[in-house]
Formats: C-alpha cells, sequence, structure tokens
C-alpha cells in the first residue's frame, strides 16, 4: 500500500520526492554515528561554519553558538570551512564531541566558492570574470529592489536608478552598451537557475508616475538574496549563449542551516526626503525677468492669458513649489521574520517579510511589499541523491498618484495662487490657475504578484559521475490602473463624469524552464577534469491586456469597468516565446596551476524567423596561478597569490520583441461602424537573426603579504556586430522603424581594477577598505554605408554610441542678445543637420565605489562612496524659455541686458519673440545642454551594534543605523546627476534604524 | 529495499527525460502565429478583416490624425495658426507655439502630424495592394475597397502638400522605396492627387451605402476633387464637378440643423466611436466659465460676421465673466454623456461646394452665378443678397463668407488666406510674429536627418 503509493508519486513528478522520502538507510560497511561540537574563534562563539564529511555531500553549519551536529563513520574526516578562517581538517575516529577553534586566515581566497550559473568555481581557480555581492552588503542598505543594492559595489556593472519613486525602474549596463538601439542592452537574470524576465510586463501608458514601465525586479525581494553574482567575459557568459551577450546577474536566494531552530526577527523604520533641490528664482526675481521679458519682446499692455504679471495672480506671494509638492517626508517601515534549523540531511528556511513606503509627494500614498520564501534542501545519507526545492513569492501594491510633480515644482511661478481655497477645495483661481494638486484627483494603483518556484534534484550514479536536473517555474501577474477622473480638469471646460476615464492594464506571464544535466569530475594524477553537458527547453507565455474605459455616470464607479459607456481595448496580447539549447563545459585542471575551461553552446529561438533560428556560442578561459610556482613561491615572498588569466568568446543577443518576422494586423481599440478595427503593426523582415558578440578579456590577479592586500585588474574588449536593431525609418515609409540586422561592430572596451586591503586586524579592531575602478571606451568602429543610411546624422564612426551630434554653441551675441551658434556649412543659418556637427558625449569617463567596513568590538560601521565622472544632459535641455510663465534656476540672472552686454542667459523672451523663440529653440539642440554630470555619493553608510550575549540572555541581538545617498557632491546644472532628468524624482536620501534578533 | 525502488525511479526519470528532450528541439521552436495578430495574407481573404482595416483608417482620422476634432487636428492647429482662434491656456499646450507663429523644425507636434499622415497613407497603399487582383472578393467589392483607399490617399496628400509645400506621393507600401524618396513639385502631388481622385470616383460606390454617410462614396471624391480643382485654379472642372455635387445633393435651409448627423447637405462624416459620445469638437472647443481655459474664438472673427448673421448666435457660443464675453465654436452642440449621438464629425458638406462654385464662376467672370450661389449660403444665415457686382468685390465677399461658415473646419482659412495670396496682408494685423516664411510648416528635421533626400528645409526654419 505505502509502496504504491510512493510508486505513483515517482511516476507523478520528482518534486515531490523529498516529502516522501525520509528514513536514510545505511549502505555503507562502517556504521554513522553523531557527532557534535562547538566551533569557536578568538572572540567566542562561531556560527555559520560549514562543516562537511570530507568526499560526501553530507555537512552541517554551526548556529549561533557555534553548535553544529552531523553524522559520519569512523573512517571519515571532518572539514570545517569559514570564509576568512583556515579551514580545519579532523579525523573522526572514535570521537564523538569534536570542538575545534578557528583561526583568521588572511590567504583564504580560495574557499570564496562562486556561482557560475551551471557550475561553482573557487575564486582562486575561476578563469572568468565575475563579480558578487553577498547578503551583507544588501542587508546593509535600506532598498527594496536589488538592482539598487549593486550600485557602485560591482566593476563594469553601472546602473542608474531612473526614478526615486517607489516601484520604479533602473538601467543596468554591464560593460557599456552593445547595441545601436537604445534597449536590447538588459542582461539576464537568472534566479536560483530560472531565467527572469528583463522585460517589465507594465505598461508606460499607465504607469506614468515611473516614468516607465515599473521594474520587474520588484518581484524579488533583497532581504532573501544570499548573493548576486554577474558573469561579464565570454568564459563566463558563452554558456548561456544567445541571451549572454549583455552580461548575466545570477541571484541566488538564502538557504537554511541546520542544527538548532532559529528564529529570527528584524524590524527597522526610517524617513526619506529628497537628495538635491534647485535653486530658483525667488517672487522679486521672477516677476523682474518677466517684465524685462515683456520689454524685449515690444509688448506693453500683458496679454490676457499672462495671469502671473498682467495683475490677476497675486503679484506679493511666494510659494517653494518643491517643498509644497514634493519636500515631504517619506516614511519607510520594514519587518522581516525567519526561521530556519533542520538536521544534518535536510536543512529547511522560512523567511517573511514586509515592507512598506510612503512618498515626498502631499497626500497619501505608498508602496507596500509582501515576501515569503521557503527552502528546503536534502542530501540522503549515502550522498547519492541530492533534492533542494525553493518557492519564493512576492506581492507589491504600489499606490501612487499619476504624476511625479517633479515638472510643476520646477515650473510653476513663484506668485502662483494657492493650492486650496478657504474650503479646502482645490483652487482654480477663477480658471486662470492650471493646479497641479488637482492631479491628485487621479490615481495609479497596482498589484503584482510574482512566484518563482526552483528545484534541483541530482544523482550519483557513481563515483564523479551526477545525473542533473534543474526544474524551474515563474508566474508573474500584474495589475495596475490609472484614472483620469473629470476633477483633475479645470471646471471652466464643464466636463461631467462622462469624460472621466481609466486605462487597465493586466498582464500574466507564465515560463517553465527544464534543464536536464550530466555532469563527470575525475582525476588522472595531477589532472582534474570536470565536464557538463545539459541541455534547455523554455516556453514562456506572456498575456496583455490594455483597455481603456470612459464616460462613467458617476466617479465612484471609475473602477468598475462595466459602468462605462466606452470601452476599448487598446491592446491585447497573447505571446509565445520559446527557447531551446544543448550546452557543455570541459574544465582541466593541472595541479592547480594550469587551467583551461571551454564552454559552449547551440540556441534556438522561436523569436526568429525559420532560417536563422540556430546559432553557435563558445568560449575558452585559461588560467595560469603563477604564484603557486616553486620559483616565485622562493624568490618572490611578499607575493602571496599571482594569477594571469584570459579568454574569448562569443555570446549573442536575442532581445527583440516576439513575432517581429511576421507581416501583421492588430486590432487597433477603436470601433468604426461598430467595427473593431484593424491597423497594420509594423514593417516586416523575415530574414533577423542574432546579434553576436565577441568578447575578450586579459586579467591579472595578485595578493600580497599573505593576502592583506589584493589586487586585480582586467582589460575587457567586446565586439558586438551584425547588430540586431530597430532600423529608424523615415516617416514616408509609415512606420518609425524597420526590425533587422545592421552589419555595424560597437565595441566596448574598459579597464577594471579592484583593490582590497585588510588594514588592521587584531582581536578588536578590524578596518577592510575596498575600492574599484571602471574605465569604459565604447566605439562604433564599422558602419558600412553609413552615410547613406538612416543613421547618417546620430553616428560618428570611432566615436561613442553615446554622442549627440549637437549645435556648437558660441555665446550670447554682445549685440543681439541672442544665443549664437557656430554655422559650420557657411551659409548664414543655422540649420539641421548641416550645422549639427559638433560630436558631443554623453555619458560616463569612469566610474567606481569605495568601500570601508570598520569593526571595534561590537561595533561596526561600513560606508560606500560612489563616484561617477560623466558627462549629461543638464536643465536647459528640458527648460523653458526664460522669460516665459515658468519658474527658472537663479542661473538664468546671468542674462544679457542691453547692447555690449553678455551673460549666461540670453534676453529675456516672453515668447513672443521668434527670434528669440528661434534661438532658444537651437539652444536645445546644441552642445549647451551637455555639461559636466560627475558626482560623489555617500551611497550608503550602516553603523551597527551587537549587543552582548549575556545581556541579551543567549540570543543575537543587533542594534542598527542605515542611510542611502547621505550626501551628493556634484557641480551638476540641475536636480540629480544620476538621474539628470526633470521629469523624474531623483533618488530620496533615506535614514533608517532597526533592530535584528536571532534567537 | 524501499528506497532504492525510488531510486531507480528516479534515476530512470531523470535519463528518460533527458532523451526525450533531447530529441525535440526544430518542432519545440516552431510557435504559431498568435490570436491577436493577423498576418497581412490572412488579412487579405476576407470581406470582414479588409472592412476592419479600411474603417481602421477613419477611426484613426477620427481619433489620432489631420482630421480629428482633438487638439491635436487640424481645426485647432491650423485655427490658432491663424485668425479664429486664440490661446488662453495658463500652462503651455502643445498649440502655443502655433499660436505664436513661433513653430520650430524640431516641434513634436508638427512631425505627429507628418507621421501620423504617412502611417495612414501605407495602411491605404497596404489595402490596394492587398486587394489588387485578389481571387477572394467580387470585383465590385475590389473596386470599393479601391476607391476608399485611393479616396484616403488623395485626402492626406492634398492636406500635406498645403500644409508642408512639396511632399513625396507615397503609392507603395514598399519601405525600400519609401525611405529614400524625394519631394516633388506641388503641381506634381495635384496632378497625381487628381489622378487618384478621377479613379476614385469610377470605383466608388454612387451613393452612400453606409446609411449615414460615414463612408465614402462617389459624390464625396466629387466634392474633394472639386476643392482641388479649385485649389489648382482649373476654374471651370472646379465649377462643374461643384455642380455634379450640389445638383444630387438637398440643401438643408435651417441653419440649426446644419451639423445635426441627419442633415441631407452632410456629404461625409465620422461617426463617433459610441453611442451618446458624440464629437470630439464639442469637448475642444466648448466652455462653460471665463477665462477660457485653452482656446477661444478670436475677437477679428466674432466682428467679421454681420449683423444679424444667424450663424453668429447659432455656431458660437458666449461665456461672459462680468467685463468680457468670449465665444467658442458652438457648431457642436453635444457633448459626451447623452442617451444618444446627435451630431458626427462632419468631413465635407455641401455649402462649401456652392463657396467653390461661386468663386469658380467669379473667376471665370460669371458674375450672376457667383452671387447667385454666395446668397444661398447668405439666405440661410438670414442675411440679404449680396450688393457686390464686380469680380473683386465678390472674390472678397467669397472669402469673408467661406471665413464665417466654414471657421474651425480643418484649416480652411489658412488654405483660404493662403490660396488668394492674402495670408501676409492679413495676418500682419493680428499675429505679431507672423512671417511670410510661415505659409508652410518646416518639414520635420528628423525627417530630413533620416531622409537627407528630403532636403532643402522649407524656407525660413
Amino acid at each position: 500500500m505505502k509502496n504504491n503509493y510512493r510508486h505513483r508519486l515517482a511516476l507523478a513528478g520528482i518534486f515531490a520526492l523529498f516529502f516522501t522520502y525520509s528514513s536514510p538507510l545505511l549502505s555503507q560497511n562502517l556504521p554513522l554515528k553523531t557527532i557534535s561540537g562547538t566551533i569557536t574563534d578568538a572572540e567566542g562563539p562561531l556560527s555559520g561554519v560549514n562543516v562537511l564529511v570530507k568526499n560526501s555531500a553530507r555537512g552541517s553549519i554551526s548556529d549561533l553558538e557555534g553548535r553544529y551536529a552531523l553524522s559520519a563513520t569512523a573512517q571519515d574526516t571532518l572539514v570545517f570551512m569559514y570564509l576568512g578562517y583556515k579551514s580545519h581538517e579532523i579525523a573522526v575516529g572514535n570521537r564523538s564531541t569534536i570542538n575545534v577553534l578557528m583561526q583568521l586566515d588572511a590567504t583564504a581566497l580560495d574557499q570564496v566558492v562562486i556561482n557560475a550559473g551551471y557550475y561553482k568555481v573557487s575564486d582562486k581557480e575561476k578563469t572568468s570574470s565575475i563579480a558578487r555581492i553577498t547578503a551583507k552588503e544588501i542587508e546593509n542598505q535600506p532598498i527594496s529592489n536589488p538592482l539598487a543594492a549593486m550600485q557602485g559595489r560591482l566593476p563594469g556593472v553601472n546602473i542608474i536608478q531612473n526614478t526615486g519613486v517607489p516601484g520604479g525602474g533602473f538601467t543596468v549596463r554591464i560593460r557599456g552598451r552593445n547595441s545601436i538601439r537604445a534597449d536590447g542592452s538588459e542582461p539576464l537574470y537568472i534566479v536560483d537557475g530560472v531565467p527572469y524576465p528583463s522585460q517589465s510586463l507594465g505598461s508606460s501608458f499607465v504607469s506614468t508616475v515611473l516614468g516607465a514601465p515599473q521594474s520587474p525586479l520588484n518581484g524579488i525581494n533583497p532581504d532573501n538574496i544570499a548573493s548576486i553574482e554577474v558573469l561579464k567575459d565570454a568564459d563566463a557568459t558563452a554558456i548561456y549563449g544567445s541571451r549572454g551577450a549583455n552580461g548575466v546577474v545570477l541571484i541566488t536566494t538564502k538557504q537554511g542551516t541546520s542544527g538548532k531552530t532559529t528564529l529570527g526577527l528584524n524590524a527597522s523604520s526610517g524617513v526619506g526626503q529628497l537628495t538635491r533641490r534647485m535653486d530658483l528664482l525667488n517672487t522679486q526675481e521672477y516677476l523682474a525677468m518677466r517684465r524685462e521679458a515683456f520689454a524685449n519682446d515690444g509688448i506693453t499692455e500683458y496679454p490676457f492669458n499672462e495671469y502671473d504679471i498682467n495683475g490677476t495672480w497675486d503679484q506679493s506671494r511666494y510659494t517653494d513649489w518643491q517643498e509644497e509638492l514634493m519636500g515631504h517626508t517619506a516614511y519607510f517601515n520594514d519587518y522581516g521574520l525567519s526561521l530556519t534549523g533542520g538536521s544534518e540531511n535536510t536543512r529547511y528556511l522560512i523567511r517573511a517579510s514586509h515592507q512598506k513606503q510612503t512618498t515626498v509627494f502631499p497626500g497619501n500614498f505608498n508602496y507596500k511589499k509582501y515576501g515569503a520564501l521557503a527552502t528546503v534542501t536534502h542530501n540522503a545519507a549515502d550522498d547519492r541523491l541530492f533534492v533542494s526545492f525553493t518557492a519564493n513569492y512576492v506581492a507589491d501594491k504600489n499606490d501612487l498618484p499619476t504624476t511625479a510633480f517633479i515638472t510643476p515644482a520646477l515650473n510653476l511661478a513663484p506668485n502662483a495662487p494657492a493650492l486650496y481655497d478657504e474650503n479646502g477645495e482645490v483652487n482654480w483661481e477663477d480658471g486662470t490657475f492650471f493646479n497641479p494638486i488637482a492631479q491628485l484627483k487621479a490615481k495609479y494603483l497596482s498589484n503584482s504578484s510574482t512566484l518563482l518556484g526552483s528545484s534541483t534534484i541530482s544523482y550519483k550514479l557513481f563515483k564523479g559521475f551526477n545525473l542533473k536536473a534543474n526544474l524551474g517555474y515563474n508566474e508573474i501577474h500584474l495589475e495596475e490602473s490609472r484614472t483620469s477622473p473629470n476633477t483633475i480638469y479645470n471646471p471652466a471646460y464643464g466636463l461631467d463624469s462622462s469624460y472621466s476615464s481609466i486605462s487597465v492594464n493586466t498582464s500574466s506571464r507564465k515560463s517553465w524552464i527544464v534543464e536536464p544535466q550530466i555532469e563527470y569530475n575525475t582525476q588522472i594524477g595531477d589532472l582534474e577534469i570536470a565536464a557538463l553537458v545539459g541541455t534547455t527547453f523554455q516556453n514562456e507565455n506572456s498575456n496583455g491586456l490594455l483597455q481603456y474605459a470612459g464616460n462613467f455616470t458617476s466617479n465612484a464607479l471609475i473602477y468598475n469597468l462595466a459602468s462605462a459607456a466606452e470601452r476599448e481595448v487598446l491592446a491585447s496580447t497573447d505571446d509565445v516565446y520559446r527557447y531551446n539549447a544543448v550546452y557543455g563545459r570541459l574544465n582541466f585542471n593541472w595541479n592547480k596551476k594550469y587551467i583551461l575551461n571551454l564552454t559552449g553552446r547551440r540556441d534556438g529561438s522561436s523569436r526568429f524567423g525559420a532560417d536563422t533560428r540556430f546559432a553557435n556560442f563558445g568560449a575558452v578561459g585559461a588560467a595560469w596561478l603563477f604564484g603557486e610556482e616553486k620559483f616565485i613561491k622562493e624568490n618572490v615572498t611578499f607575493l602571496s597569490f599571482g594569477k594571469i588569466r584570459g579568454s574569448y568568446g562569443t555570446s549573442g543577443n536575442d532581445q527583440i520583441g516576439n513575432y517581429g518576422y511576421l507581416d501583421t494586423y492588430v486590432g487597433s481599440g477603436f470601433f468604426y461602424q461598430g467595427i473593431p478595427t484593424l491597423q497594420p503593426t509594423q514593417l516586416y523582415n523575415p530574414n533577423f537573426g542574432w546579434e553576436t558578440n565577441k568578447k575578450m578579456e586579459l586579467a591579472v590577479e595578485i595578493g600580497l603579504l599573505k593576502n592583506i592586500f589584493n589586487i586585480s585588474g582586467a582589460y575587457y574588449r567586446n565586439r558586438s556586430s551584425s547588430q540586431l536593431v530597430g532600423i529608424p525609418l523615415p516617416g514616408t515609409t509609415g512606420f518609425p522603424t524597420l526590425t533587422g540586422n545592421l552589419d555595424a561592430t560597437v565595441q566596448n572596451t574598459g579597464w577594471e581594477f579592484e583593490f582590497d586591503a585588510k588594514l588592521l586586524n587584531n582581536d578588536n579592531l578590524n578596518w577592510t577598505a575596498k575600492a574599484q575602478l571602471t574605465i569604459p571606451r565604447n566605439e562604433l568602429i564599422s558602419f558600412p554605408n553609413l552615410e547613406s543610411s538612416t543613421y547618417s546624422n546620430r553616428f560618428v564612426i570611432g566615436q561613442p554610441l553615446d554622442i549627440a551630434l549637437l549645435y556648437h554653441y558660441t555665446g550670447v551675441d554682445p549685440q543681439t542678445g541672442l544665443y549664437t551658434f557656430q554655422d559650420f556649412d557657411g551659409d548664414g543659418n543655422i540649420t539641421s543637420p548641416n550645422d549639427a556637427k559638433q560630436a558631443t558625449k554623453v555619458g560616463v569617463d569612469y566610474y567606481g565605489g569605495i568601500t570601508n567596513s570598520v569593526s571595534y568590538k561590537n561595533f561596526c560601521l561600513d560606508f560606500l562612496l560612489q563616484y561617477v565622472k560623466q558627462t549629461g544632459y543638464n536643465y536647459l535641455y528640458t527648460s523653458a524659455l526664460a522669460g516665459t510663465l515658468a519658474n527658472q534656476p537663479t542661473a538664468v540672472l546671468d542674462h544679457w541686458e542691453q547692447p555690449g552686454g553678455g551673460g549666461f542667459t540670453q534676453m529675456y523672451s516672453a515668447g513672443y519673440s521668434d527670434a528669440a523663440y528661434t534661438a532658444y529653440g537651437n539652444l536645445l539642440n546644441s552642445d549647451a545642454v551637455v555639461s559636466d554630470a560627475s558626482y560623489l555619493r555617500l551611497r550608503n553608510i550602516s553603523l551597527s551594534y551587537n549587543l552582548p550575549i549575556q545581556v541579551t540572555l543567549g540570543a543575537k541581538c543587533r542594534l542598527y543605523v542605515l542611510a542611502q545617498n547621505l550626501f551628493t557632491i556634484t557641480d551638476f546644472l540641475g536636480m540629480d546627476p544620476e538621474t539628470q532628468s526633470l521629469d523624474q524624482l531623483p533618488p530620496l536620501r533615506v535614514i533608517s534604524a532597526g533592530l535584528e534578533i536571532n534567537i | 529495499m524501499k528506497t532504492i525502488t525510488i531510486k531507480r525511479y528516479a534515476t530512470v526519470l531523470l535519463w528518460g527525460l533527458f532523451i526525450f528532450l533531447s530529441n525535440s528541439c526544430e518542432d519545440f521552436l516552431e510557435v504559431d502565429t498568435p490570436n491577436y495578430l493577423l498576418s497581412g495574407e490572412t488579412i487579405f481573404t476576407d470581406t470582414n478583416t479588409v472592412e476592419a482595416a479600411m474603417v481602421g483608417i477613419y477611426a484613426q482620422l477620427r481619433n489620432n490624425v489631420l482630421l480629428t476634432g482633438n487638439p491635436q487636428g487640424l481645426s485647432v492647429l491650423l485655427g490658432t495658426y491663424t485668425d479664429e482662434l486664440d490661446y488662453y491656456s495658463p500652462y503651455p499646450l502643445p498649440e502655443e507655439p502655433f499660436n505664436k507663429n513661433t513653430l520650430l523644425a524640431t516641434n513634436p507636434t508638427v512631425a505627429e502630424v507628418w507621421n501620423g499622415c504617412y502611417n495612414q497613407i501605407y495602411a491605404a497603399n497596404a489595402i490596394l495592394e492587398g486587394v489588387e487582383d485578389s481571387i477572394y472578393f467580387t470585383p465590385d467589392e475590389i473596386a470599393s475597397f479601391k476607391g476608399e483607399a485611393l479616396f484616403i490617399r488623395a485626402l492626406i496628400h492634398f492636406y500635406l502638400v498645403n500644409i508642408y509645400g512639396d511632399i513625396p506621393y507615397i503609392t507603395t507600401t514598399n519601405y525600400h522605396i519609401n525611405k529614400n524618396v524625394e519631394r516633388e513639385a506641388t503641381e506634381i502631388i495635384y496632378a497625381k492627387i487628381i489622378f487618384d481622385l478621377e479613379e476614385a470616383r469610377q470605383l466608388l460606390p454612387a451613393t452612400d451605402l453606409s446609411g449615414e454617410k460615414v463612408r465614402p462614396y462617389q459624390a464625396v471624391a466629387t466634392a474633394l476633387l472639386a476643392r482641388v480643382q479649385l485649389y489648382a485654379e482649373n476654374w471651370e472642372q472646379a465649377s462643374q464637378l461643384a455642380t455634379l455635387v450640389i445638383d444630387e445633393t438637398p440643401w438643408e435651409s435651417n441653419p440649426t440643423n446644419v451639423f445635426l448627423k441627419e442633415s441631407p447637405s452632410i456629404l461625409w462624416q465620422f461617426q463617433p466611436e459610441f453611442e451618446g459620445q458624440n464629437t470630439f469638437e464639442a469637448q475642444t472647443f466648448i466652455f462653460e466659465t471665463a477665462p477660457p481655459p485653452a482656446r477661444a474664438l478670436t475677437t477679428t472673427l466674432m466682428d467679421a460676421f454681420e449683423p444679424g448673421d444667424l450663424r453668429k448666435d447659432l455656431w458660437t457660443g458666449a461665456v461672459t465673466d462680468g467685463s468680457q464675453t468670449f465665444y467658442y465654436p458652438y457648431k457642436y452642440q453635444h457633448r459626451a454623456g447623452e442617451p444618444f449621438n446627435a451630431e458626427y464629425s462632419v468631413v465635407l458638406r455641401l455649402a462649401e461646394l456652392y463657396l467653390i462654385r461661386a468663386e469658380a464662376n467669379a473667376n471665370l467672370g460669371n458674375l450672376s452665378a457667383a452671387a447667385s450661389d454666395i446668397n444661398k449660403i447668405r439666405e440661410r444665415a438670414g442675411l440679404s443678397p449680396t450688393t457686390a457686382t464686380d469680380q473683386e468685390t465678390l472674390l472678397n465677399t467669397i472669402l469673408k463668407e467661406r471665413r464665417v461658415e466654414l471657421f474651425t473646419e480643418h484649416g480652411h482659412r489658412f488654405f483660404d488666406l493662403k490660396r488668394t495670396a492674402n495670408l501676409d496682408g492679413i495676418l500682419v494685423n493680428s499675429k505679431p510674429n507672423w512671417k511670410t516664411t510661415d505659409r508652410l510648416f518646416p518639414i520635420p528635421e528628423k525627417e530630413l536627418m533620416l531622409n537627407p533626400k528630403l532636403n532643402p528645409q522649407n524656407p525660413g526654419y
């Protein structure tokens, strides 16, 4: 009966295996016995130490009091390993209690095990370029998106937060922009072995407040992450083939620890505010500018609708609109609960967390995130079968206004009327004031949930030979809506709720992946060989429904689509993306000195037409640990570690929409004569295929003085060719772009340096410092027929992709008082494209970060200084003409006043002078809008204090204070040098304090 | 033993999975065309889907592009560009630089008009190519689809050439050709428009089949062709074509009913999307309190109405703030939220044909015929017959009559002033920034960059 039951289950699926599989039976000769003990270091009990039975998969981890327990035979040897400590090997013999004193080891580099995706390597023996951060760095940051945790910490990884509004997106560029098109440079995300979509399900039509679709990585809870590894070079990414070109981000969630059951509690709260504001004109300065502007335009009687100056509005009012509209305090709360424990064979971890943050906008808005993680790992006592299962669930709810208010905060006249009248109603000032606060009547609501399930099953068929399968399932649901009730409009239109509307995006994505693999490890003399062969099957179904509903009988019914008299389906999609691959790895390690790593993949993707569907990718990596050579060891004694590594290979990019090769029509959402109408969707090209990326890297890693100082430097060169792009087309073709491969090559080269030092290391005081620097270079190296292509006025061969061809600004003409520009073609007029010849770089020169970690007794201080040297678009890029009904930065006070004069700003104009308006229009197209946007930012600082165990009666208690973006030093002419936008809210300065208890 | 059984199953399962999966690569990657996309080939096998693609063009013209009553349409853009509408918005609207005559080649609205037009021209060409020689349709069906598509192609090019000057005339969906096209002389564009409209007249159904004049039929193409011939100063043809339409269309003599959807004088109109939604024009123009939230009719236009002109009372609305009165176009009086649609958005109506014939006749020297057509319009407006007797006065009367009859209907005022060489002389009074070169919009700068063959830019930009 029981056997039958098991029989069925085994057939039904491997997922369920560990639920029924229990009571391991012994198949070895010697009896197992329980070994236990306490692990300590100089300071006391040491938790988290890995205890392994040598040559087996059995193991345990020490608990908070340093205790561990596992079973082993008398012939076994136990290995005790902990990062930063010397590992110990102790034969069991006839003992049943083994206590260990761990000793600090400055040379413990090889114990850092790095996740390379399909396999793991020790940091010491890796042939590839992989950067990583761990839970410790993530936990010290009051953030809700894992991408925020990576900012400034990883060489070669440039992450820009696009908005300070919660739930917003990030731009991630690993070793630069490979693609000529602006998108298509997203890395591949893998969470616990399961690909995670980099494309958001969100609709920017709905999430206007974020300025972009919401970040897909909101579905991952940073609290649950154990480590994030970023694969950068060919050796690391070729095994991801067609999707590795832009780098691979591997996210590994936390696992359980064995031993006594531990309950962890974490609670923190904090406050957030704008990092930076602009200095704007006060009422007096502003009105003076306006008067002068009208005088310049030759207008003596102020026009009817210039309410700020024609006497309609009170000219003695002053409001700091930045304070009023986005200067409020955002509150942050974060709670976490975890339970972990298990036996030596089975470990589990359950975590639950809740985050809430409010916004800096007026009104009650907030972002909430709920997360749950459950993970179980089990290995059979005979070491043959290993099963793990992880389920990760995140739900987030976002309740926001539909605009980020930054534009009115910067543009409203300082003497604009009050937001509310005496009765507390929105003040339209008799229809003369477009009151931004009315926008609070409109709402953005989003509800999403992400479920990630993954499982690994491996079975050792015989020594060194493993059968393995990774199974994963990922389901994301999103519903977001944006309302536009009639109350946001000026009442002068007399619009009732017939003009109220709502846009709703309902999307989901379900994806499964199956990856059977065979691993084989063997040793022939001094040569260790590791081999891996695997195949991937992935299926992804995405559904999207974007609806518009309008004309309600009452605004109370606005969320009830059935109550709308008008309903349109703006988009309804149901996509299938399939992906199939065979991949392998062969690693030779001779004497732990000479290492050769071969990887390859054959990929097929349903995004391409039948003829171009498959492609091959491969890489070779090699490393020489010259520090291990006898002549080095004997002659260069200060060198404790030395390695030269290099790699060369290819990876690809298939980030292009589904079905791009089809000639298609789609429903436009509009009805005519009761017929749902159709529209052509795109120009089609049946022949586009993979973009390939050839990557080369050379690196040196050195450890000095027993690895107190570690230095590494890497040079990389990536060449991306047969660019897969939406080729821009003139409007006369009917469409803006055509999907196709361009025979152009983009090169990204760069230097990456890392330096870390254990400056102090004694009983009470520890100080480690890390610095990293990346110097990227991007260049368009070839583009046949660029001159005759539609890109001729966007790119220049030999220049970076992120240049802009602009007019060259030559100052304010002392006589006319207008901006002047270089007349490249000498025709007397400033016209595009002939005069837009100034190739202006808008991008990064170098970036990096400096991390310090100091601990003294029970105190620990960590901080990260991030620096970026770059140019960017300053406020002029989106500024209004100085003198019109819009406030301006104080910089415009330096302006042209009379013939012979000069200044930063041309003559003020209220917009009635064609010459002034044209000169202003040209300025927006000139290199004056690009200027230095470098900054130094204290990205993160944390101070924590561990309460002495005597005080807490055995519990482990930690008190901490964290701050994000505490200060920024910059000369940037604008709001924030990171976002560089006057539409998007800059990242916030967040300070929070919390308590963590482990019992 | 039990454990071992399970392990065996696990092993077999893993091997099985591996072998099974490695065998099925090519098939796995075959995905069907999804249900929300229709391939071009499928569209042109079924009358219903071609019909849906055809009316898709009208839906776009009604909601978004060129002739829409929304503020991005010509009624607002050209009305405010000339002397029909004043700009009052306290915050910047896209139409502001149009009102101040400070358009730049980088203006996004100028590019939207351009791109929207060519996008619909593509849709029309796709239908022409899709139904050509098709075995799936009857000759009548093919003729009617082709007729509509040719009419739309001519209509959009007509507006483009009058806004942007020399333009490319696009007759294919082939992007290899369309991305390198050159601008053609206005006369050649007119010849092509006339050619397409002549063919459309042959192909379109002789009478309205939609029952509500919401689809083009022969008289609609004839009416547009009459306008085109008038603009081309082919007076004879303009007069003859106008007569064809006038003779077969009943006259609406009550000015109250001119814009009601049942009015017999309406030749072609866009049906609103939903019952009770009515027109975008009503939403765009009507306001209830002063000052106007966005735009209002200019005092020069209000002053152009003669005393007693019924159209001033019936077709404009007034709002006063106590000291000052503002007027808005009130041709369309019904807004959303009503139980049914009383008005559709009118594109072509009979009154214009009388004015076309009057102007053609005046130019041909048939002065009494011209006066008689003018009086047809004046009579409906409750005005006495015109006293003009000489050609010049008659032409001026027609220009004035066009102004008060056709205001805020897709840019008539701008086109009329331009073709009668009156732009500079008249607009200089009310538009301080007006320059001769404003007679053409700039070619969108991005277009010149993507296709340098479109150079040179229009003068003044």
